[in-house]
């Protein structure tokens, strides 16, 4: 996309990004602007692109398992747990019930992990340079948790197609059980810090809404939709694993702004917690992995979609076989694509302070739009 | 049910093929084969159910490409896959007017098949440069890698 001049001489164009520090990865958005305000906004993407559906082709099923990890590297465990699921239901193959509790409790866990980076370097992009360390301080305990149990930090590559490799043991959980402690005595801080800050609540109250409608036609998902009031999560709507074993609630907003999307997330945490906490009461003994896994992977000519909420939304996992050791088409549907292109609509007529605002909300993983 | 809503809007369409899906098996409530020229009433009578457009992407065949539509619901649990089948060398219609997501779907197929949306407003690469001469998911684009093990 060259730069081009504006169309009108009172307007003119002014680049947000690449390498804007509110993008959180390498994001353009090409802006008309008319003085202070917006006229156009076109986000410009695929500066990551690295091809993760043409490796999906030209690699076996197990050999392209590592690439979940990479999708999204905040929610990394939802992507291995999508894709495990789309295999598991073309083999045919039933997990047991101590490894979807593991996945459950795991999973969450890096679902509090990526809210609460988010929490901090939104916080960041606002001004606000304290809650980021608060924050950190507490995802650092999930890392080390994790890290225990999947050998990574980050970039996951826990689950296998009919269970876990690794069981998690009496260490993981009193860990679990500290964390789940320690995290909700921290949620009165958070509050004192951020939610009822006069600065914060100006910046976010009634601004970039998004209204029901709205979410439909641009097929939102995660906190966007929740936030504009419509109770859609893919843990409740659509169970997967072991989540309807467990009492939690889909926290919703009222107006659709950033402050709504904000508590969302927030409330959303708390859910977490609870997740973890009855998993943790629950968790069934047994095996970890299904008896008959095949060796060679080769799933039966078919499709299959399955879907998981990530931290973001909704990641869809479209695989289509046709009797191969290769996939013959991945098609992954990614949450944070469906929801960036609500972009221009949003950004038309808001300060370029606010776009900043109105763009971190949406907490788009850069690397997971461009594949 | 929702899935009976949906099969009484789409039947005056006269599509192809409208068949309850295996859940279990495919994540599928409804499946629909419709003719590629039909797609825009199609969407639009999902709109008037209120689902959503969930993704849309293709898959390259010899002879032609089969374009896979899902849309599902925020209410009701009914996913519905809608795969329309566009012969090589021509040209599938945009939904775009309908599901202003579709926009940036049809792009990426547009950039990863080459495959053209009659009447999509803005018709451009979206995730390779615009310099690209290539479209990778093409089937006879081939391997980088050879994976024989």
């Amino acid at each position: 996309m060259r730069l081009e001049p504006g169309i009108e001489e009172k307007t003119y164009v002014l680049n947000l990004g690449p390498q804007h520090p509110s993008t959180h990865g390498v994001l353009r958005v090409e802006l008309e602007m008319e003085g202070e305000f917006i006229t156009k906004a076109e986000p410009d993407i695929g500066y990551g692109h690295r091809a993760h559906e043409h490796m999906a082709e030209n690699r076996n099923y197990l050999q392209f398992l590592p690439n979940m990890g990479r999708v999204d590297y905040l929610h990394a465990l939802a992507y291995n747990q999508g894709y495990c699921m789309a295999v598991e239901k073309l083999l045919g193959l039933v997990v047991p019930e101590r490894a979807e509790f593991i996945r459950v409790i795991t999973a969450e866990m890096n679902r509090l992990t990526s809210h609460l980076l988010w929490v901090g370097a939104y916080l960041m992009d606002l001004g606000a340079f304290t809650p980021f360390l608060y924050c950190f301080d507490d995802r650092e305990n999930l890392l080390d948790l994790l890290d225990r149990i999947t050998g990574s930090r980050l970039t996951y590559c826990y689950y296998r197609f009919g269970g876990v490799p690794k069981d998690i043991d009496e260490e993981f959980i009193t860990g679990c059980r500290a964390f789940v402690q320690r995290l909700r005595s921290r949620w009165a801080d958070y509050d004192n810090l951020v939610t009822k800050n006069v600065i914060f609540i100006h910046r976010t109250r009634d601004v970039g809404l998004i209204t029901q409608e709205q979410c439909i036609k641009y097929g939102l998902t995660g906190p966007m939709v929740r936030g504009s009031g419509i109770p859609y999560d893919i843990r409740k709507s659509e169970p997967y694993s072991a989540y309807p074993l467990f009492d939690f609630e889909i926290p919703i907003g009222e107006r659709g702004d950033i402050m709504d999307r904000y508590l969302v997330r927030m409330r959303e945490m708390e859910q977490s917690l609870r997740i973890i906490e009855q998993a943790l009461d629950k968790l069934p003994n047994g095996p970890i992995m299904a008896e008959k896994v095949p060796k060679r992977i080769k799933p039966p000519e078919g499709e299959v979609y399955a879907a998981v909420e990530t931290a973001r939304g909704e990641f869809g996992c479209y695989v289509v076989s046709k009797g191969d050791v290769k996939p013959y088409r991945i098609k992954l549907r990614v949450p944070s694509f469906g929801n960036l292109c609500i972009l221009p609509e949003v950004a038309v007529d808001t300060l370029v302070a606010d776009l900043v605002a109105i763009l971190g909300s949406m907490d788009v993983v850069v690397p997971e739009i461009d594949r | 049910m929702l899935k009976d809503r949906i099969e009484k809007a789409l039947a005056p369409l006269n599509l192809d093929k409208v068949a309850p899906g295996d859940y279990s098996k495919t994540g599928y409530h409804l499946e629909v084969d419709a003719d590629p020229v039909k797609m825009p009433q199609v969407a639009q009578a999902f709109l008037g159910e209120g689902c959503f457009l969930e993704s849309l992407t293709a898959l390259d065949y010899p002879e032609h490409f089969t374009v896979v539509y899902h849309f599902a619901n925020f209410r009701e649990l009914c996913r519905t896959v809608v795969h329309a089948r566009v012969p090589k060398g021509q040209e599938a219609l945009t939904i775009s007017q309908v599901y202003p997501a579709a926009n940036w779907y049809e792009r990426e197929v547009y950039d990863l098949f080459g495959l053209k949306f009659a009447g999509h407003p803005n018709l451009k690469r979206i995730l390779l440069p615009e310099t690209a001469d290539f479209h990778p998911l093409l089937k006879e684009f081939g391997a980088t890698q050879s994976d024989e093990a």
